[in-house]
């Protein structure tokens, strides 16, 4: 479903040149969940960033659901981000000036589908996350709990193949934040999602199948039973 | 569309959550509607204004005129009276042709009015039929002189007085040559509107006139059926004509000077107001480039989510759309309402005396009301096309990382 191979990544910061990712190799297959754990500018986000088409490297290959995306033009790679995946961010990022609903429909209204069925599935979804009765609130009105479970609903609201997950609880104190990975994981399983998340809490990665620690510009798998 | 609309029409309603950007929407939408109200309320006031001048002009202008140089027609100088008239024939060229409703034939002179004592230098004006239109005076031609006021009360004429007229063209008498002259009476004195009372002529019929004075400048005035268009009647006209007997002139060529002068006016006046559109313009970019960057964290995300640059861009066309459309529409409909209002209850007035009526006419044209929000669209099309490229041009990474710092 994922595969990454020698991707690198260089920052221009003024005259110095930083290196963040040195030929990054990874594999993960469907319906599996990836956990990138590693200190804080080790370059997690930027190698989320790459696999999600947000970013390109300046070496390597990446293919992501069958797509490559370092032979895609820009234009080709929206309508891919569109489709095929399903961001959460560290911080909700939900439009403020729309309401739950209508932030979770909108990357249904993007892709220009119908507004009815779209509705009648992001209520769904937000039903599913228990936020069923907040569908008409504003993200300045809720929790950081919420505005990160109706975050997670936007990111599913297409059916993604993809799921990719960039400090989903970072923000969040760890009841909310065991609540929206108990939430991940009951979506995940249901839709058979790939997922990617990345995370510096150890107690996080230990729920996910794989656990990629990036550490020095490279990637190595790291034993999730003993941390 | 549905969702570049979704978008443009929720941020256009949250411009009014941020107080800066409140006050540059308000300012755009506002100055939009005061520049273009003003333009058209200027360009209404100018078109009443230079109508009623056209119209004046209208008629003491005729439509068309044929001069001819009354002495200089080659080889009719030394003619005798006899000859058949190079006048008659191009008048009755004219009146057969399609359009023409009328044909009066004038003749210009400097001659001399005599009474008992001493001449005065006048304005002769032969004329048949009629007066022409734009001398003051009603009804048919009469048998003596149409005099102005002016040369009347320098001679102490009266209606009823005979009085003489002198032409400058001896005529040979067995005496030797002596000057030609008619007696003739005073039948009607008028008094002209015209500035130059001076060179208000004296009307003599023009059998009289022709006899007395036969080099005098010879033209003809068309007068035009209502539709006949004076250029294309003109253009006729000068194919028959040979350019060096007669010289055809429409109204518009004769007052090409005025013309002119009332198209720079507006000119003038219309850029000088159209400065307030386009300040308002900038006002747009402005509002445009805050609302940008007071959302672009916002657009990072939705480009993340895989909305194209370019539709990204039309949210932000949108937006710009929405704020002109809404202030320009309002001004031009606002302009053209109290302009409309102004003219019908003549509401400004004007001394009588220094102004043909005693109001400020307005008058609302389709035209001028359509170049003013053309010229708005074109502004704020600029400016919304400048402001909201910028959204095509974000990076999704980069903007959503500024939301955080
Ligand atoms: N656009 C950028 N320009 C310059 N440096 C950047 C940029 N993005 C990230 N970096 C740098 O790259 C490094 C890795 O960043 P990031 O991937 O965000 O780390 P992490 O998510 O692991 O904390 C950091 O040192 C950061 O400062
Ligand atoms: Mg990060």
């Amino acid at each position: 479903m994922i595969a990454a191979s020698g991707v690198t990544k260089a920052y221009q910061d003024g005259a110095v040149r930083r290196q963040v990712l040195r030929g990054v190799d990874l594999e993960v297959s469907r319906g599996e969940t990836a956990a990138i754990v590693g200190p804080s500018g080790s370059g997690k986000s930027t190698l989320l960033n790459i696999l999600g088409a947000l970013d390109a490297p300046d070496a390597g290959s990446v293919r992501v659901d069958g797509v490559d995306l370092t032979a895609s033009r820009p234009s080709a790679l929206a309508g891919f981000r569109n489709r095929s995946l399903g961001f959460v961010f560290q911080f909700h990022q939900l439009l403020p000036d729309f309401t739950a609903l209508e932030n979770v429909m909108m990357p249904g209204r993007i892709a220009g589908r119908p507004t009815s069925s779209l509705a009648a599935r992001a209520h769904t979804l937000l039903d599913q996350v228990g936020l069923a009765d907040r569908a008409g609130a504003f993200p300045q009105q809720l929790s950081g709990g919420e505005r990160q479970r109706i975050a997670i609903c936007r990111a599913l609201v297409l059916e993604p193949a993809v799921l990719l997950a960039d400090e989903p609880t970072g923000n969040l104190d760890s009841r909310s934040g065991e609540e929206v990975l108990e939430l991940l994981d009951t979506l995940r399983k249901r839709r058979d999602t790939t997922v990617v998340l990345v995370t510096h809490n150890p107690e996080v990665a230990k729920r996910c199948g794989m656990v990629l620690r990036l550490d020095g510009g490279r990637l190595t798998r790291s034993c999730p039973q003993s941390p | 569309m549905g969702f570049v609309w979704h978008i443009a029409v929720r941020y256009f309603r949250s411009t009014r959550a941020d107080a800066h950007i409140r006050a540059l929407s308000t300012l755009t939408a506002g100055g939009l509607a005061v520049g273009t109200a003003a333009l058209v309320l200027a360009l209404a006031a100018l078109a009443g204004f230079q109508n009623l001048l056209l119209e004046d002009l209208a008629r003491h202008t005729p439509a068309l005129q044929i001069e001819l140089g009354g002495g200089s027609i080659p080889g009719s100088a030394g003619r005798g009276a006899g000859m058949t008239d190079p006048v008659r024939g191009l008048a009755d060229l004219a009146a057969a042709t399609n359009g023409v409703a009328g044909v009066q034939e004038l003749l210009y002179a400097r001659g001399w009015l005599a009474d008992d004592d001493r001449p005065f230098a006048v304005e002769v004006l032969g004329y048949e039929k009629t007066p022409p239109p734009w001398i003051p005076v009603q009804g048919e031609a009469t048998p003596g002189l149409i005099v102005p006021v002016s040369v009347a009360l320098r001679m102490g004429l009266a209606v009823g007085d005979r009085v003489r007229v002198v032409s400058p063209r001896p005529g040979l008498t067995p005496v030797g040559p002596q000057p030609r002259t008619r007696m003739l009476p005073v039948d009607l004195i008028y008094r002209s509107d015209r500035a130059e009372e001076a060179d208000d002529p004296v009307l003599v019929p023009l059998e009289q006139a022709s006899a007395l004075f036969a080099r005098g400048d010879r033209r003809l005035d068309l007068t035009l059926a209502p539709e006949a268009d004076p250029e294309q009647i003109g253009d006729f006209l000068r194919q028959g004509i040979d350019p060096a007997v007669a010289r055809v002139t429409t109204w518009r060529e004769a007052n090409r000077a005025l013309l002119f002068v009332l198209r720079l006016e507006k000119g003038l006046v219309f850029s000088a107001v159209a400065l307030i559109i386009a300040v308002a313009s900038f006002a747009l970019l402005a509002a445009l480039s805050m609302v940008l960057s007071s959302k672009r964290a916002e657009v990072g995300v939705l480009a993340a989510m895989g909305a194209p640059p370019p539709r990204l861009q039309r949210v932000f066309l949108l937006l710009g759309a929405l704020l002109s459309v809404g202030g320009a529409g309002f001004g031009g409909a606002a302009g053209a309402a109290l302009a409309t209002f102004l003219d019908r209850y003549r509401v400004i007035s004007t001394p009588s005396d220094v102004y043909v009526v005693d109001y400020v006419p307005f008058l609302v044209r389709g035209t001028d009301v359509l170049v003013v929000l053309v010229v708005t669209v074109l502004f704020t099309a600029a400016a919304a096309v400048l402001g909201a490229r910028k959204a095509s041009l974000l990076h999704p990474v980069e903007a959503m990382r500024s939301a955080r710092t």
